[in-house]
């Protein structure tokens, strides 16, 4: 038992956090990060956070890593060739997609479609046929599939997908095409849409695999690049990353499935937010994570809730999105953060925001460099949530070109600036509170029933407005958001699920059928742990089916436990009828139909146990006040004590109006609230009476 | 209909509610704006999770609104006049009521065929009436004699399916299940369109539940006053839109319906648009007389008003938030006795072509004077398969896919190939269907060259091949097999649709585009060949790299693109030859002439003489109006008695 090291690298900053299992004890460092080769930054982080510690860096036994590679990969569009092999007939998979035009009507007329991942001119047919019982229809010509590949392989294609038609039933085909790809070209990267997402609706499964193929050179590079400095630094460390679902993999694993790296960013935030509520005592809370061009929001309940499409915006076009099914943290991510610009179109005179933002560069017009647009940062300097000296002096904003930007958009809407200012902080609250929503009323969950932890660049300036909006208290703002991410990477447990599709009414299933395929599942989530490292006790296997009524489209998973489901369908039926009762307000008297079976493996690691610590005397803060500051709040200006976040200690009670500062991030506390201090360090804020 | 329409044409100004005077500002506005935007969306969230029906659940056939205490839209995808449907309940409607019905004509054409089941409901909070939620589905089947109850042989709305008047399907919140199992009784699947029902009755009750929480947030006066405020700006700003683009001086378009499933055709639809001051006016007069088969558009002209708000929006500025509050600002006039206001009881089930088909003529004529803003036509139809019998465990199964086309070029970009005119509808995946149905999907492409050329092309149509494993029967509801979509600025008409059947012992027959009762087995393969949309702009002046790349995706033959591009490829390697280009170019234009603003291809005589030829299929006869007499509508009395209600409470 050693030292485990969680890293997470973000657009300004690398946060590290190392721990130490036996002591329990932890280290932070920061650095500045460095995008052209981030493995610089990291390695920096290293020598400083062992430094701290007074340990040698080959003490540190495993390395867990959250990055956004892959997603910028998507986002920008920069992923690698991809070639795509299909079922004859189906060669437009990507190119006809769904057939989706936005709404309203006519939406079709502003819709701007991109170039699918795998070009037409790269995808190739295969001469095959499987039924959807898994059946061969036609046996797969094999010479002309060769001949096939060795085309796009002189094409310069770097990575291949195979997705054939009714491929979840039976695989086989799949596979031999693989073989001869392996043939044609042994280093050439192969993903069968199976072995990425055995489940059926051929488009999703396709564009999910072919997404796989498209980032996997991207990360691959990163993953090798940073495992070979890591070595090259005399690091002894097992590289892991951080799953889109708050799981580890190893390297290894995540370079044959990338795909599952997408959401690996936001599940780290997820995840450590996780943490911090358990151990606060709030293990039932919706996360909120604002920065600088989108907002992330989740809800979980002690753990977290794991969806499984993952709908991603791609980055030529704001109304077209990638449906990726493969699990990961429930988030949903809305396009509106810190940078994004306000605009008063001409004819209606409507107050929009985004979706248009500023970006780091040039930035918010209060950075003053060089940013005209109005955005919700300027909006917020205009009103004085953030003063304008930030600590440790680093940055200073210009309230006046943030005034001067603001201006426009009162003048727009015949508003004074202020009052544009708090229009605008409080239409992008509104959105926000509308992804909330998402996540809660509409799953059946009250959001009064639920903390809400905010952070990220902006979160903590938004968090007492939308729990007021939302009726969720406490807001919790754990200390430094960056470490945040980190403290989720030291604090994940390996995980990995094993889905296939089953899709039989219960009526004409038998108990022992369900049985035997989902063990078979649970062995390979067994055999995969062990894979990881991961063996006897340490090793949890959880199982849950996908039920429905018959023919509907969407199911909701049920948890099962193997042995007890020998006896009969009835406990998993009942369960089914209620949670479709508690969500949807009926049930009906239809056949209930299972559609997927899971197994999911969970590897347990040694968890951290953050030092609490003790309350002092008096709640009244007042030796961490730093100065005083006016701010705009309803229409009015209120005197405001700003707060040095790291003089505040467990049992103090700051009332709001307050400002509270650190080095990365800034909280507002509201008139008639109050931001109490916990042993962990976080401002817990409440309406003042409760 | 007529008084209501009377009532809000009247003054061109909108309708106050009858809310308590509260200052608004516009932050506030906004908010409920969001807020109101959020509740939509979750409806349909709800929706899709819980319903049953491919054509609601795969496809989203339905349709969500919001509307205020007056039934006014206020948010929605699509969109019905709730106005009428409440007139039908002179008693009262109350908290926990909710409204269910089918039938066009007994609710002014809100919905406009017998499978759109529609629910409504009130939404009260602390006792007063703050607004309506509103949707409709389109149910896989709703009775009749054709399974899915489109039925091209009808010539009266009582030969077409279950006709529901409008109805309290729970009265004070409890369910009228006597009412609802005689409509059961009458369906082929009942357990489907129960599950259908009910999920609409759980969106509606989501967005219900959001307008309540509006109204406890901000106040029932605030949220009704930032309601009006919507309306008011919307009508502010289509204001401003109409008087710049829609000229004084007449502009007039029409195009035609090629049959009616009878046999007889084409139908010619045509509209005459202008300006007097700030009031725009669309008179339909010139559109032929109702036919005698289903093929007639019930049009309420609350829905066509939002349908010329809409298409103003998106062809001018998007950023325009669609609600009723313009409706005073347009007038419409349709003639009774015509297929868009046709004497009931006229046979409506197949309304989908000539709904299409209005919107292709209103974006002729409201871009007549204004080109840059033209598409080409893209509305063609809705194109209908329909595929039932006993499948190999003698269970009854009922396929119903609605297909997509070509989307039409634009006057910035291309037309998408094979994708939806309706908004947000998705395709059925074939591993659904194969997983459901006896069949398999062949083939799932565009079709190459389909799409008319242009500077922007149009979209290609779709090619679906259905492999059927079982003995049934296939119905088909398709149009522009005869009459093309049209090229605009120079751009060229598209490739008109086709079906054939190829049996199982590998002869051919063309199919009818609107037909019932085509009997298959199993080996048989169904092709549907969907129509492409047409260009936008002179194929000349298309930039030789794009050409290329079409043909290098297989989207555009080498030929396409030498004889109506002009471009030379070689189609081996790709490579452009562009000398040979321009000089082809130059011979095509001095050939060719000036380009023409509308391609619709040659005259009608001509293509119903070369019909035979070119489709397979014996030319449609011209359409014969008779003179038909208006049956009086059911006037219905909805209300469970309020002792039988009373006792079932105790």
């Amino acid at each position: 038992m050693g030292y485990r090291l969680g890293i997470d690298v973000g657009g300004t900053f690398t946060d590290l956090l190392l721990f130490h299992e036996e002591t329990g004890r932890i280290w932070r460092a920061k650095t500045p990060s460095t995008p052209a080769d981030q493995s610089i930054g990291v390695l920096e982080g290293i020598n400083q956070v062992c430094e701290r510690a007074g340990i040698h860096k080959d003490a540190i036994d495993s390395i867990i890593h959250g990055t956004t590679v892959g997603t910028n990969a998507v986002l920008e569009g920069k992923g690698g060739r991809v070639g795509l092999v299909t079922t004859i007939g189906f060669e437009q998979i990507l190119h006809l997609a769904r057939g989706q035009t936005p709404g309203p009507l006519a939406g079709w007329m502003i819709m701007m479609k991109p170039d699918p991942r795998a070009s037409l001119e790269d995808t190739v047919e295969a001469q095959e046929r499987m039924d959807a019982r898994g059946h061969v229809v036609r046996k797969l010509d094999e010479a002309d599939i060769r001949a096939k590949i060795e085309g796009l392989v002189k094409k310069g294609i770097e990575s291949l997908t195979i997705s054939l038609i009714n491929s979840f039933a039976n695989p086989a085909h799949e596979y031999q095409i693989r073989d001869i790809a392996k043939q044609v070209a042994p280093k050439l990267p192969v993903t069968c849409s199976y072995d990425v997402l055995p489940q059926f609706r051929e488009y999703e499964r396709a564009e999910t695999a072919v997404l796989n193929s498209y980032i996997r050179p991207n990360v691959s590079r990163y993953l090798h690049n940073l495992e070979s400095k890591l070595k090259g630094a005399k690091l002894k460390a097992m590289l892991n990353v951080l799953r889109s679902d708050g799981g580890l993999m190893s390297v290894h694993a995540a370079e044959d499935k990338p795909v599952n790296l997408l959401m690996s960013g936001p599940s780290g935030g997820v995840t450590g937010a996780l943490f911090i509520a358990n151990r606060a005592g709030f293990p039932n809370m919706m996360t909120f994570d604002m920065g600088g061009t989108s907002t992330d929001v989740s809800l979980n309940q002690g753990e977290a809730s794991i969806g499984r499409e993952t709908n991603i915006a791609t980055f030529a076009s704001q109304n077209t999105v990638l449906p990726i099914k493969v699990a990961s943290v429930d988030v949903r991510t809305i396009g509106a953060g810190g940078g994004s610009i306000a605009h008063v179109p001409a004819l209606t005179k409507a107050l929009r925001i985004g979706p248009m933002s500023a970006g780091a560069d040039p930035g918010p017009a209060c950075y003053g460099k060089g940013g005209t647009a109005p955005t919700v940062t300027d909006a917020n300097v205009v009103l004085g949530h953030l003063p304008p000296q930030l600590l440790g002096g680093k940055m200073k904003l210009d309230v006046e070109k943030a005034k001067a930007a603001v201006k426009t958009i009162g003048d727009a809407i015949g508003l004074e600036v202020h009052a544009a200012a708090e229009g605008i902080i409080n239409i992008v609250n509104e959105s926000m509170c509308g992804a909330l929503r998402l996540v809660s009323v509409e799953r059946g969950h009250d959001p009064r029933d639920f903390a809400l932890v905010a952070f990220g660049g902006a979160g903590p300036l938004h968090g007492n407005a939308l729990g007021a909006i939302m009726g969720s208290w406490p807001v919790i703002v754990p200390p430094a958001p960056g470490v945040l991410c980190a403290l989720g990477d030291v604090s994940s447990e390996y995980r990995n699920e094993f889905t296939r599709t089953f899709t039989s009414t219960v009526d004409k299933t038998k108990p022992e059928d369900v049985v035997k395929a989902i063990k078979e599942l649970g062995k390979k989530a067994s055999d995969w742990l062990t894979s990881e490292g991961i063996t006897g006790k340490a090793q949890h296997i959880r199982y849950e089916a996908d039920v429905r009524y018959y023919r509907q489209g969407y199911e909701l998973p049920i948890q099962v436990n193997p042995d007890k489901l020998l006896k009969g369908f009835g406990p998993l039926v009942n369960e089914f009828h209620n949670t479709h009762q508690r969500l949807y307000q009926f049930k009906m008297d239809v056949e209930v139909e299972i559609v997927n079976l899971r197994a999911i493996g969970i590897g347990k690691t040694k968890q951290i146990k953050l030092a609490k610590k003790k309350k002092k005397g008096a709640p009244d803060p007042k030796g961490a006040v730093t100065g005083s500051h006016k701010v705009y709040f309803s229409g009015a200006w209120v005197e405001t004590k700003i707060y040095d976040r790291a003089k505040l200690s467990p049992g103090h009670v700051v009332k709001g109006p307050a400002i509270v500062l650190e080095e990365d991030s800034t909280t507002l506390i509201h008139p008639r609230h109050k931001g109490v201090v916990d042993e962990y360090s976080n401002i817990l804020i409440y309406p003042a009476g409760k | 209909m007529a008084k209501a329409m009377k009532k809000s044409t009247k003054s061109a100004k909108p309708a106050a509610g009858k809310t308590k005077k509260v200052k608004i500002d516009p932050i506030t506005m906004d908010v409920i704006e969001n807020a109101l935007k959020n509740a939509r969306y979750e409806m349909d969230a709800t929706l899709f999770r819980t319903s049953v029906s491919p054509s609601i659940r795969e496809q989203h056939d339905e349709f969500p609104i919001i509307a205020d205490p007056e039934g006014r839209m206020l948010v929605g995808q699509f969109g019905s006049w709730l106005g009428d449907l409440k007139n039908h309940f002179p008693d009262s409607i109350d908290e926990g009521d909710v409204i269910f019905t089918n039938d066009p004509y007994m609710c002014g054409g809100t919905i406009s065929h017998l499978n759109d089941w529609l629910i409504q409901m009130p939404i009260h909070y602390k006792g007063r009436l703050v607004g309506w939620t509103s949707m409709f589905g389109h149910q896989n089947d709703t009775g009749g004699p054709v399974p899915s109850s489109l039925p091209t042989d009808a010539t009266t709305i009582f030969g077409e399916a279950l006709r529901i008047p409008p109805f309290k399907l729970y009265e004070g919140g409890i369910l009228n299940d006597v009412a609802l199992n005689i409509i059961l009784a009458n369906v082929r699947q009942p357990e489907m369109n129960r599950a259908d029902l009910m999920a609409l009755v759980a969106a509606c009750r989501t967005g219900a539940q959001r307008i309540r929480d509006l109204c406890e947030r901000f106040g029932t006066d605030v949220y009704l006053a930032g309601t009006q405020a919507l309306m008011q700006r919307t009508y502010n700003a289509m204001k401003s839109l109409i008087s710049q683009v829609i000229p004084e001086e007449p502009q007039d378009f029409e195009d035609y319906v090629d049959d009616d499933g009878r046999g007889f055709g084409p139908y010619k639809v045509k509209v005459t648009i202008w300006r007097k001051g700030e009031k725009a006016y669309f008179d339909y007069t010139g559109t032929d007389p109702q036919s005698e088969g289903p093929i007639n558009y019930y049009l309420n002209e609350h829905l066509l008003k939002m349908f010329i708000g809409v298409y103003l929006i998106m062809t001018h500025d998007p950023w325009i938030l669609f609600n009723d509050g313009f409706y005073p600002l347009v007038d419409i006039h349709i003639p009774e006795g015509t297929m868009l206001k046709p004497h009931h009881p006229a046979a409506l089930s197949c309304r989908t072509h000539l709904l299409g088909r209005q919107f292709d003529i209103l974006g002729g004529a409201l871009c007549k004077k204004a080109p840059q803003f033209l598409t080409g036509a893209g509305w063609g139809s809705s194109p209908h398969m329909i595929y039932s019998g006993y499948d190999a465990e003698g269970k009854w199964f009922n396929a119903f896919e609605i297909g997509f086309g070509g989307i039409p070029a634009r006057p910035f970009a291309d037309g998408m190939d094979g994708h939806a005119m309706w908004p947000l509808f998705t395709n059925q995946p074939a591993e659904l269907m194969e997983t459901y149905y006896p069949m398999r999907v062949e083939a799932y492409t565009s079709v190459i060259d389909s799409g008319g050329a242009g500077y922007h092309r149009g979209g290609n149509g779709l090619l679906k091949v259905y492999h059927f494993l079982a003995e049934g029967e296939v119905s088909i509801h398709d149009d522009r097999w005869l009459t093309y979509q049209w090229g605009v600025n120079g751009g060229s008409k598209a490739m008109r649709g086709k079906k054939w059947l190829k049996r199982a012992d590998g002869s051919i027959e063309y199919v009818a585009s609107k037909c019932d009762h085509v009997k298959v087995y199993p080996g048989d393969e169904l092709f549907y060949q969907t129509w492409g949309a047409g260009g936008y702009g002179d194929p000349l002046t298309r930039e030789t790299a794009r050409v290329q790349k079409d043909v290098r995706f297989r989207l555009v033959s080498p030929q396409k693109a030498h004889d109506e591009y002009g471009v030379v490829i070689d189609p081996k390697t790709f490579v452009v030859d562009e000398e040979a280009t321009k000089k082809l170019r130059a011979e095509i234009a001095s050939k060719r002439g000036p380009a023409v603003p509308f391609d619709m291809g040659p005259p009608l005589a001509e293509i119903l003489k070369n019909c035979k030829a070119e489709t397979g299929l014996e030319p449609p006869k011209p359409p014969v109006f008779k003179k038909v007499a208006k049956m009086p509508i059911y006037k219905s009395k909805p209300s469970m008695s309020k002792l039988v209600l009373k006792k079932r409470v105790a």
